[in-house]
């Protein structure tokens, strides 16, 4: 069991750490960062309450169990934003609206498809990453 | 810069390669891990540049930096994390098979599986034969992923 | 779209929808097979084209040439794609038929067969790491797939050992890419002249490093008999004739189209090396009684062939190392599918693939090895010759001594070790195609010649070109 401190730190860390994720996220841009980033950012902060919590007390907090979908759903995100363009017969990955327009802008945040194929990479990071931190943990405690 | 670059990856890569002749199996993936580092620090360092973001056209003759290494290493860096990911399942399930991280211990219990499996082939009967696949079955299920 | 990227079109989408799928079924079982049969006919096509109109080109997206990642096919390429793609679906369809064991199994042999034709077909250095770890993931997966502690611990050192290379030769490409300012192969062998010897030097030893430890050559082999030992045939087979070809065409590709005067230069050392692991993998391999034992240590000796040709160098050697892998990939498959069969038939497939590897016509082993000599005598090296004559001998020795353990005992104490009944139809078949294509090769021999020929000349250009 680990000490009381911990488990505040862990507690009052994960709200920031996902928020820092979604930073990097949106500022992928104009700026430096991504969705592999901002997905391995979010999963540390999940790995932090694993290791504070321990796996079932993580399990009943957060939705760590449907981190398999989460994944699979980013892959597809992923996959259909690639393959579009092909089926609007342009090359495969080519964002719109193309480079010559401005596109719809919230902020500094510009809305482009390749945005949605960051979230997608974010999400199937995410999922995938969580999912193997579940499953090594969960190994490792059934080996004790 | 470059001289920084070469010591950070000289001492990570020797870091790793300590690690590596560890006879602990997590141990050794870790350093594997440094290596992996090393290896996307030398990328980063094969294409140090200064200059504006490579993203639409740069205004004047203001210098760009190099994108390309920076692509090489985020693509190695998701390689390395899948690795180290499928390194740490094999060695748990080395350990929930074994109950050992040690290599000495493993080869030792290797050793003596071997002797094992010769003592028992020798009388050879087909009760032997059954244990030894239901033994493979029970291991198979267990086995993540 | 054009038919160089059908291929990686067709096994990429079946990979991925096969990982969701439980691969022990038939259905997706077939279906990997199917696929794999797709792009192995694309494949083959695509080589006889390249074989009548030279080299193809194709920048992927729609990018400029020099910004977008170029996939080329020439003649090399083509070849090991076309042989490695065919080992697979080979082995697949066995373990197909015989009853697969784990469900990833499927899946797992398309993401080799994908990063495989991928770093066969690639023209650009990085992508070339990329599908080259894509395929050695999927093999360490494939080690351990099946489970318990003694595979696991082999699939772990294996893992350790060829991730070490892995990431040498990551750091190679970062130097190459730091003295020459490109990826494209091409590219990089047009400016890797100027560049100061000593780097390049450097850079060609970590190269050979990170692909000796691929293809087990004599101080990089530890790994490699307890992984062949460790995994199913059908495996095993996947890793002696389709993995084993990244180490030679690597060092073809990196060492004689990219690197060629480091490569003139390290030619005395090449044979040295080449040489001790032939005579190492063969005395090691007359020692064992195991079959697949015999099979994986005479694989470190015909990793030392290849070397050695590649050594001996000239459009001559060039030649006589593609012809080598080409045969060897198809005999080593053979051995392996077949070492687990009994029967009649069975038996002589396995005949034909020791026959091969000894080099006795008229099969395709015998060219190999006839290549071999050719570029021994055309390098006027006697002690090359010798070396393949004696080296020939003791293939034949240990080769004899496997097959006579196997084969020539009662039938009790036989099938107490192989109590797996006979081979079905189906298991029979396909060992029987593979002995078919080695003999076929063995009494028309023209193509593979005309290939590995047409290969060596296109590497020698390219170095020429310079």
């Amino acid at each position: 069991m680990t000490s009381v401190l911990t488990r505040m730190v862990s507690r009052a860390l994960l709200a920031p750490t996902l928020v820092v994720a979604a930073a990097i996220l949106v500022k992928g841009y104009g700026d430096v960062g991504d969705g592999f980033a901002a997905g391995i950012v979010a999963a540390l902060g999940i790995l932090l309450q694993f290791l504070a919590f321990g796996r079932d007390e993580v399990a009943a907090a957060l939705p760590v169990r449907h981190a398999r979908s989460v994944a699979l759903f980013g892959l597809s995100v992923g996959v259909a934003v690639f393959a579009a363009p092909l089926v609007l017969g342009g090359a495969p990955l080519e964002h719109w609206p193309p480079a010559t327009q401005t596109p719809v802008q919230i902020g500094s945040l510009e809305l482009i498809t390749a945005v949605v194929f960051d979230v997608g990479v974010f999400l199937l990071v995410l999922g995938s990453a969580v999912t193997i931190i579940d499953v090594l943990t969960a190994a490792g405690e059934d080996g004790r | 810069m470059n001289l920084l670059f070469a010591l950070v990856i000289g001492v990570l890569f020797g870091s790793g390669v300590f690690l590596l002749l560890k006879p602990d199996l997590f141990r050794v993936v870790a350093g594997l891990v440094l290596i992996s580092n090393a290896a996307n620090l030398t990328l980063m360092a094969s294409g140090l540049t200064r200059g504006l973001a490579p993203i639409g056209r740069a205004a004047g003759d203001e210098r760009v930096a190099d994108p390309l290494v920076q692509a090489m290493t985020l693509t190695a860096l998701v390689i390395g994390f899948a690795v180290t990911a499928l390194l740490l399942g094999l060695s748990v399930s080395v350990y929930r098979s074994r109950h050992s991280v040690d290599l000495d211990e493993l080869s030792r219990q290797q050793a003596a599986d071997a002797v094992r499996r010769e003592a028992r082939e020798a009388p050879h009967d087909e009760e032997h034969e059954l244990d030894e696949s239901d033994e493979q079955r029970v291991a198979y299920h267990e086995a993540p992923t | 779209m054009s038919l160089i990227a059908l291929p990686l079109v067709i096994l990429w989408p079946a990979a991925i929808l096969l990982a969701l799928l439980d691969g022990r079924r038939r259905g997706p079982g077939m279906l990997a097979v199917a696929a794999l049969a797709a792009s192995f006919a694309a494949l083959a096509v695509l080589l006889a084209n390249v074989v009548a109109d030279g080299p193809q080109d194709l920048v992927a997206g729609g990018w400029a040439a020099d910004v977008g990642i170029r996939l080329r096919v020439d003649a090399l390429g083509g070849v090991f794609a076309v042989v490695s793609c065919g080992v697979l679906l080979a082995a697949l369809l066995q373990a197909v038929i015989t009853g697969v064991q784990a469900r990833v199994t499927p899946a797992l042999t398309l993401f080799m067969a994908l990063g495989l034709t991928g770093l066969f077909l690639t023209g650009d250095i990085f992508s070339f790491y990329v599908f080259f770890e894509l395929s050695m993931i999927s093999a360490y997966a494939l080690t351990s797939a099946r489970g318990g502690g003694r595979h696991v611990s082999a699939a772990f050192i294996f893992a350790v050992v060829n991730l070490v290379g892995s990431f040498l030769f990551l750091i190679a490409v970062g130097a190459l890419y730091r003295a020459t300012g490109t990826l494209e192969m091409q590219a990089v062998a047009e400016r890797a002249a100027p560049i100061d010897p000593t780097t390049a030097i450097v850079i060609a030893i970590t190269f050979f490093v990170a692909f000796g430890i691929k293809l087990g050559l004599f101080p990089f082999h530890f790994w490699l008999p307890s992984v062949y030992l460790a995994v199913p045939p059908h495996v095993a087979a996947m890793f002696a004739g389709a993995l084993a070809n990244i180490g030679a065409y690597g060092l073809l590709r990196f060492g004689a189209a990219i690197l060629p005067s480091e490569l003139a230069l390290s030619a005395g050392a090449l044979i040295a090396i080449g040489t001790v692991s032939i005579a190492y993998g063969a005395l090691q391999a007359i020692a064992r009684r195991d079959t697949r034992e015999v099979l994986a240590y005479s694989s470190i000796g015909h990793a030392g062939y290849v070397l050695v040709a590649i050594g001996l160098g000239g459009p001559v050697g060039l030649a006589a190392a593609v012809i080598f892998s080409i045969a060897n990939a198809l005999n080593k498959t053979l051995l392996f599918l077949a070492s687990e069969l009994r029967g009649r038939l069975t038996a002589t497939a396995f005949l034909v693939g020791a026959l091969s590897v000894a080099g006795v016509p008229p099969t395709a082993g015998f060219f190999g090895k006839a290549a071999l000599f050719e570029a021994g005598i055309d390098a006027g090296s006697i002690a090359a010759v010798v070396l393949l004559f004696v080296g020939g001998a003791l293939s034949f020795v240990y080769l004899f001594q496997i097959y006579q353990h196997d084969r020539w005992r009662p039938r009790a104490e036989r099938e107490r070790e192989m109590p797996r009944g006979h081979a079905s139809r189906g298991q029979r078949s396909v060992a029987l195609t593979v002995a078919a294509v080695v003999l076929v090769l063995g009494l028309w021999p023209e193509p593979l010649l005309a290939i590995g020929e047409h290969a060596a000349g296109e590497l020698l250009a390219g170095g020429a070109a310079r």
